[in-house]
């Protein structure tokens, strides 16, 4: 098995009384795109900044690549990137200059085709020369992904890097998390926008006051917490529950103009209560079918839904 | 090593203040200047001669030591303090820095203004006195081990500033007396007792000294306690600076 993007053991933080992280373990495999979901306060910039050296853990082990960060906390950083989600700039330096100097800090000398094929993908190019501070928020935000990402880091960590942006970038930011991760590289990526992580991620993991509720493949999460929802539309008004929806435990709507069935795993399959529903004679004028998406599995979780089996 | 990345922050602490050289050099260059003139003229009248030395040559060392302490302090304090208050201080958290990599690119590019004012200062009161410099080996000393330790105690000051108020809080409180006491514009030696002894604790009066010994050949202490005095500060302010950054004191959450 590869080494591990990044490995978190017992990974602990604590202010005063007050604990952000419960001993994390996880396992972020290299190439994957991991999303890391949860509420506001959470703990999810708390991990990420464990792990770049933003915040002093508690307990607890983090390895980058193998690499210990207890036993060199510097040299794992040449690997990292990182997209917080503050937005900050620094006003001195145009955008160009910005991440020449990012070059520079990661030890790398100035690469000109790299900045612009960083800043084109980021649809920054025509900003290239502007002073950062006359960059809209939009703009700012490009160019936070864009230094996170000009040193051609192995993980990345985007900490909510769509907030405030238009949608047409996060299209184009999307893309090219695709292509990083196709090309290799580790994501870890923390959003509210759950569309975001439905789009990206292979992986899952779920957060909530401190503790990793639950880590996951997205396929197998959302069909083992997704439900698909089916509406039957009568032609006519139904006076009673008809048979066949009694038997599934449906749901008749108070006009009795429609039965709804929640289809999850386990249960019976809707195409079954369709064919009782055709057996009894029921006159059906529109049947509607609703997949969970993850947002819907999300809140499911953090309200402390059981387990499927 | 991240050498290139200590050459880097070197390089934009640098291009930083050289961005706003009205603000940083020049601002500077006029203030001590003034005191120059103001200073110098309107009491080398009455003042002829301090042990020897013509008041106006007297005054210069301590002017130079001025420019180049206050405008080191006030570099990388500023530039340290404002990267935590912008956000852009996790730029250099994140990266392959060390605390020996970032204490080499922020005192670097202070002790780069330090010297440009203190060197700009000597060159104008130059026009009015004539240079002097009669033990260039120990004005060298003098002059890079000043900008190097108030450099890095501007670093220590902007590391524990969490306000605006904390981090004027050195060069008024602190800096700005011990340094108008410590003999720039007066020796030491002529004050009244007990002020005399009581200046005998201030460790900028042998800096000015120092500096006085190496630029115009006389001083009032021999040269080697204030080069001591200086070497003890600087060792104690680099180790404490480099376990704090180490540390991750009021950088790390």
């Amino acid at each position: 098995m590869s080494t591990p993007a990044l490995e978190l053991q017992g990974l602990t933080k604590r202010y005063g009384d007050f604990t952000a992280l419960h001993s994390l373990d996880l396992t972020i495999r290299p190439g994957e795109i991991f999303a890391l979901l949860g509420p506001n306060g959470a703990g999810k910039t708390t991990m990420i900044g464990s792990v770049c050296g933003l915040v002093k853990k508690t307990a607890g082990t983090i390895r980058v690549f193998g690499q210990d960060l207890d036993k060199d906390p510097v040299s794992p950083r040449y690997e990292i990137g990182l997209v917080p989600q503050e937005i900050n700039f620094d006003p001195f330096f145009s955008v160009a200059e910005s991440l020449r100097i990012q070059l520079g800090f990661y030890g790398r000398r100035r690469d000109d085709a790299r900045i612009d094929e960083v800043l084109t993908a980021l649809n920054l190019q025509a900003k290239k020369d502007a002073m950062t501070r006359a960059l809209s928020g939009g703009m700012k935000r490009r160019l936070l992904i864009a230094k996170a990402l000009v040193h051609k880091p192995r993980l990345v960590f985007l900490d909510e890097p769509t907030a405030g942006v238009d949608v047409e970038l996060r299209r184009d930011l999307w893309t090219y998390v695709r292509k990083l991760a196709a090309e290799g590289t580790t994501i870890v990526l923390t959003t509210h926008y759950l569309e975001e992580a439905e789009e990206l991620a292979d992986r899952v993991g779920i957060i909530n006051e401190g503790r990793l509720l639950m880590v996951e493949d997205k396929a197998t999460l959302l069909r083992r917490f997704g439900e698909r929802r089916v509406v039957v539309t009568f032609e006519h008004p139904q006076a009673a529950m008809p048979e066949a929806g009694r038997r599934f435990s449906a749901r008749l709507s108070e006009d009795g103009r429609t039965l709804t069935y929640v289809e999850r795993e386990g249960c019976a399959p809707s195409g079954e209560l369709l064919r009782a529903l055709y057996a009894e004679g029921q006159p059906i004028a529109d049947v509607e079918t609703r997949h969970s998406r993850l947002e819907d599995v999300l809140i499911e979780i953090l309200r402390g839904r059981p387990q499927a089996a | 090593m991240n050498i290139l990345g200590m050459q880097t922050l070197f390089a934009k602490e640098v291009r930083r203040f050289m961005r706003v050289p009205g603000q940083t050099v020049l601002s500077p260059l006029i203030s001590t200047t003034l005191y120059f003139i103001v200073f110098g003229y309107s009491l080398s009248s009455r003042v002829q001669t301090v042990e020897g030395t013509p008041y106006l040559h007297f005054i210069v060392p301590g002017l130079v030591f001025l420019g180049i302490a206050n405008n080191a302090f006030l570099n990388s304090s500023s530039s340290l303090f404002i990267t935590k208050i912008q956000g852009t201080v996790v730029d250099l958290l994140v990266s392959p820095l060390g605390p020996g990599e970032l204490m080499a690119g922020f005192i670097g590019g202070a002790m780069v203004r330090g010297l440009i004012v203190g060197g700009l200062t000597w060159a104008v009161a130059g026009m009015f006195t004539g240079f002097s410099l009669e033990h260039a080996w120990v004005a060298a000393w003098f002059l890079l081990l000043s900008s190097y330790v108030f450099s890095v105690l501007g670093m220590l000051a902007a590391i524990w500033a969490e306000k605006f108020e904390q981090i004027n809080f050195f060069p008024t409180f602190v800096m700005l007396p011990l340094t108008f006491l410590g003999g720039v514009f007066y020796s030491v030696r002529e004050l009244p007792s007990p002020w005399n002894a009581i200046s005998l604790f201030n460790p900028m009066v042998y800096m000015v000294e120092g500096l006085r010994y190496g630029m115009l050949g006389r001083s009032s202490f021999p040269p080697l306690t204030g080069a001591a005095i200086l070497a003890g500060v600087a060792v104690v302010a680099t180790a404490l600076t480099y376990g704090v950054l180490r540390s991750g004191y009021k950088m790390k959450a």
